[in-house]
């Protein structure tokens, strides 16, 4: 410890060392890896060597177009869905929760202690064809005399926004109940309606919550492919489906790893627009 | 009983109870040491442990206890644990999951895992040097494997596998929810049963089926008839009228009556149908599917254990106690002999002895087809969407 | 600022308004009750689905109620030892993961160094990378040559994943607790003469104590909850998740329900209790 009292500023460095020297080994060097699987060519039988091959992102975009555009399309409606939903809960919990707050909270937090696999299956079985919710739907005439939702992307999406609501309604409670109370009475008599005072004070007061909460929704659901093989039907399957079957089944590993890093990419880039969109300090704070 | 067993004493022990073919004589065998002296000399070694992978619901069960009874007896009579697990889902991930340690040189911590050959993958891990041969000294029961599954293209002599069980790949029905579905035209086209219709995500599984619709041999795939089985599949995908491309889990959406029909294995549906009554499964009138699951000995799995255990499993009644349980095609001479004493309802079930009739109606994908890359990627994106 | 008293404001307002607040405040409640039921039916389901009795061999349809899926929780073979797995992994990966997160923390809130924003960025990516692309950027290190001579996939490489991936979690939520720290109850104890180390123990390591309870928890949770990762990972070892994957695909048995609902009771007991205790603590505060 003298060692360190002379050398206080190495104290950092040392505390730092073992953590970032994991993920350097495990995180950021494996994306090394899958960046040179990707510019490889050849096949499974022959073998893939290193070729540059840049036309694997090519065909990754051009051949998977539509599995890109899929996953984002539903990864922002399950993440609006998410926020519409969380929102006024969290809200609810924040101010109206009392003393039982973080009792409520639990409940918020509980699905997230299903196993992810099971609550999905659980979903399977509530939306089934022959199940509770689609006999309703059917006979309020929503749904035809065949209509269905499993193998639809209502399904997709509807297990996508359940399973990532807690990564939604969580950092909004927080950015919420951490509020001044003061604060929001202050506002509530300078405008004359509750709901100005909402949209001119609490509501920009918690949007870091809101955009914390829509990263951490928004970017799992992107990658997902659970609910999609479990609920959905191959036209509702994303391009985490793809890299799956491209990486474990068909052992095509040059363009399943393209493909992850065009997701990635794509995931990386739309968080450095929102961030700017929003101010950076919001995301990092 | 110790360990490690010699395959000498345990031939000894076979000798000595006469047969080597009954539980009776195998425990008997187990129990007593005689004065026959065996004729081995190999000082090959049983393993403590069998590690031996397989498809769910695919070995027999005691409902009561959940043990696979006919383990415990092999456990019991050569001394030799097994680590029975049910990990093989479907061929692809199965073998994308074992590749990778195999190419290395690495064992996959298995003796014996199953694969089916209307996939590639039984004839890649022969071809890629991935499989040891059987030891087939220790399999005399060998001879008991039925004559048509004797000389497989891809495995000439079975040097290297030995069928596990057989199946015929057909169409399911549930009769509360839909007229008789009979043939594959139906299936594709009846608008009654749009989007409560599933094919299989296999190639070997669904093609034969599509291609004996079309008039074509799917023993003898060619680009003209891969071309019109892929546009009329595509066609009932782009109509909404297939809702999925399953593996084996069509079995819940049928048994819920999510499903009004779909592309199922017979035995499935023998077990399926236990369960509930609207259950049908017909082989299509224009032919179906057949096909066999092999077992494998992968690259550093214990030859001689896997070999012991293979023979264990041809004894014709140690294959009619699982036959009972699952309930698909034999590939065992005299199971059904035995299992008449035991089952004779299940013994006289035809998805399970098929006729000859039914058997002349079924093939098994061409395998040069499997492994066409256009066909592949093709397929792929089809399944895939 | 001052509150303008409601009373000087119109009548007739006021009674509109309060209306208006009587409903908006009711709404919103009965709205949190049913997102709540909401929240809840899949747990039910699950929970009441551990109770079936199939029929048959497939637990797709209610048909029966019955105890003995959990006096017989492990009657399926292949669960136990999934569970097993899963506990060992989640046990070790928390306490890996927590002790090098803390630490990461500490420096991050006690020091001013060179390379803070990149060390930022590298708690940051892993958490904004989807799971697929960990999953499968660890499997193309772990299958290439050199690195598979040395690691086979399996027990290990499911473990260094699992650390991976909570790493980040456990820096974010002691980093949380650590920023209202009071240091100057570290600097009464180095001027009464204790050396940094003795500080730490006696006077950091009780006062962070509940952080790294919660970052042992969180990390608990997800590593026993994780799916993709481990998929890719595993080799021939078969955890919780997988087996549920696995069995799904002919119907998982009941059983598969009772280990979910189990877990579940478990996180939310324990949840409960950590909530209890701190509002009792709240109102002994309060009363003292």
């Amino acid at each position: 410890m003298s060692f360190l009292h002379r050398h206080r500023n190495l104290t950092p460095y040392l505390l730092l060392a073992p953590g970032l020297l994991y993920l350097g080994i495990f995180f950021v060097v494996p994306l090394g890896f899958l960046l040179h699987q990707s510019l490889q060519s050849g096949n499974f039988d022959v073998g893939y060597a290193f070729t540059w091959a840049w036309g694997n992102y090519w065909d990754a975009i051009r051949g998977y177009r539509g599995h890109f555009i899929r996953s984002f399309e539903y990864a922002a409606i399950a993440t609006v869905l998410a926020l519409l939903f969380s929102y006024p809960l969290a809200y609810w919990i924040a101010f109206r929760g009392g003393r039982w707050k973080n009792l409520l909270l639990l409940f918020i937090v509980a699905p997230f202690f299903v196993t992810y696999l099971i609550r999905t299956l659980a979903w399977e079985t509530i939306l089934a064809d022959q199940g509770p919710v689609v006999r309703v739907l059917r006979d309020i005439g929503i749904l035809g005399q065949d209509g269905r939702l499993l193998a639809t992307s209502f399904a997709v999406v509807a297990g996508i926004t359940y399973n990532f609501l807690p990564f939604m309604a969580l950092p909004i409670y927080v950015s919420l109940e951490q509020m001044d109370g003061r604060l929001i009475e202050a506002a509530q008599d300078l405008y004359a309606s509750k709901w100005k005072a909402f949209v001119r004070v609490t509501l920009p007061l918690s949007l870091p919550g809101v955009v914390a909460g829509t990263l951490l929704t928004f970017i799992p659901a992107a990658g997902d492919f659970i609910n999609a093989q479990l609920l959905g039907s191959p036209r509702n399957h994303m391009i985490g489906n793809v890299i799956q079957s491209k990486f474990l089944e068909l052992t095509d590993y040059p363009a399943a790893a393209a493909m992850s890093f065009v997701l990635m990419a794509v995931i990386l880039l739309m968080v450095a627009l929102y961030a700017r969109a929003v101010g950076t300090e919001k995301l990092t704070g | 009983m110790t360990d490690v067993l010699t395959r000498r004493a345990l031939l000894r022990r076979a000798a000595a109870s006469g047969a080597f073919l009954t539980v009776p004589g195998v425990l008997a065998a187990c129990g007593g040491s005689s004065s026959k002296s065996s004729s081995s000399g190999s000082d090959h070694t049983l393993a403590k442990t069998l590690h031996f992978s397989n498809w769910p619901l695919y070995i027999d069960v005691n409902e009561k206890t959940k043990k696979h009874p006919t383990l415990d007896t092999f456990t019991k009579k050569t001394g030799v644990n097994v680590q029975y697990i049910e990990d093989i889902n479907d061929n692809a991930t199965y073998f994308g999951k074992i590749q990778g340690p195999l190419s290395r040189g690495q064992s996959i911590d298995r003796d014996i895992i199953v694969m089916t050959d209307n996939s590639r993958y039984p004839s890649l891990l022969i071809k890629k040097g991935w499989v040891e041969k059987l030891d087939k000294s220790a399999i005399p029961n060998f001879k008991n494997l039925v004559p048509a599954l004797q000389h497989p293209n891809w495995d000439q002599n079975r040097d290297y596998s030995l069928p596990w069980q057989s199946g015929l790949t057909g169409i399911a029905y549930n009769d509360k929810l839909t007229e008789p579905v009979l043939t594959v035209p139906d299936l594709l086209e009846n608008p009654q049963l749009k989007g409560k219709v599933t094919l299989l995500q296999g190639m070997g599984d669904t093609m034969p089926l599509i291609m004996f619709a079309n008039g074509d041999d799917p023993a003898k795939v060619t680009d003209a008839s891969w071309d019109r089985a892929m546009k009329r599949i595509k066609k009932a995908v782009d109509s909404g009228q297939i809702r999925q491309f399953t593996g084996n889990d069509y079995s819940g959406p049928l048994a819920k009556g999510d499903l009004k029909a779909c592309f199922a294995w017979s035995g499935d549906v023998v077990q399926l149908e236990a369960d509930n009554k609207h259950l049908h499964w017909n082989l299509p009138k224009d032919g179906g599917g057949i096909w066999t699951d092999n077992m494998l000995i992968p690259k550093g799995g214990n030859v001689y254990t896997a070999s012991v255990y293979m023979n264990f499993a041809y004894d014709p009644h140690i294959a009619a106690l699982i036959e009972d349980y699952v309930n698909y095609i034999c590939p065992v001479k005299g199971a059904k002999g035995e299992l008449e004493k035991i089952d004779p309802n299940v013994a006289n079930n035809t998805l399970i002895f098929p006729t000859n009739a039914m058997l002349d109606n079924a093939r098994n994908i061409d395998s040069a087809a499997l492994n066409n890359e256009r066909y592949i990627t093709e397929w792929q994106n089809l399944v895939s969407g | 600022m001052t509150a303008v008293p409601a009373t000087e404001r119109m009548p007739r307002e006021r009674t509109v308004s309060r209306v208006w607040s009587f409903v908006k405040h009711h709404a919103l409640t009965a709205y949190a009750i049913l997102a709540f039921t909401y929240l809840m039916v899949p747990i039910a389901v699950v929970i009441a689905f551990s109770f079936n009795n199939p029929a048959g061999r497939f637990n797709y349809t209610w048909s029966g109620f019955t105890f003995d899926n959990w006096k017989h929780w492990d009657g399926v073979p292949g669960l136990r030892s999934a569970m097993v797995l899963s506990l060992e992994i989640a046990f070790i990966a928390s306490l890996v993961a927590t002790a090098l997160g803390t630490l990461i923390a500490l420096a991050l809130v006690r020091y001013g160094f060179r390379g803070r924003g990149a060390t930022n960025l590298l708690i940051f990516l892993p958490l904004s990378t989807p799971e697929i692309v960990l999953g499968a950027s660890l499997l193309t290190l772990f299958l290439n040559n050199h690195v598979s001579k040395v690691l086979q996939l399996g027990f290990w490489t499911i473990l260094i994943a699992h650390v991976m991936f909570c790493i980040s979690f456990a820096v974010v939520t002691v980093k949380a607790r650590l920023i209202g720290f009071d240091r100057h109850l570290e600097e009464a104890a180095m001027d009464l003469g204790a050396n940094e180390w003795v500080t730490f123990q006696k006077v950091t390591l009780p006062l962070i104590a509940p952080a790294l309870l919660a970052s042992l928890l969180l990390c608990f949770a997800i590593s026993i909850d994780d799916f993709v990762v481990t998929y890719f990972n595993n080799g021939p070892k078969i955890t919780f998740p997988l087996f549920v994957w696995g069995a799904a695909r002919v119907g998982a048995p009941p059983q598969v329900n009772v280990i979910g609902s189990v877990i579940f009771i478990v996180a939310v007991s324990v949840m409960v209790a950590n909530v209890l205790v701190q509002m009792r603590r709240a109102k002994s505060a309060a009363t003292a």
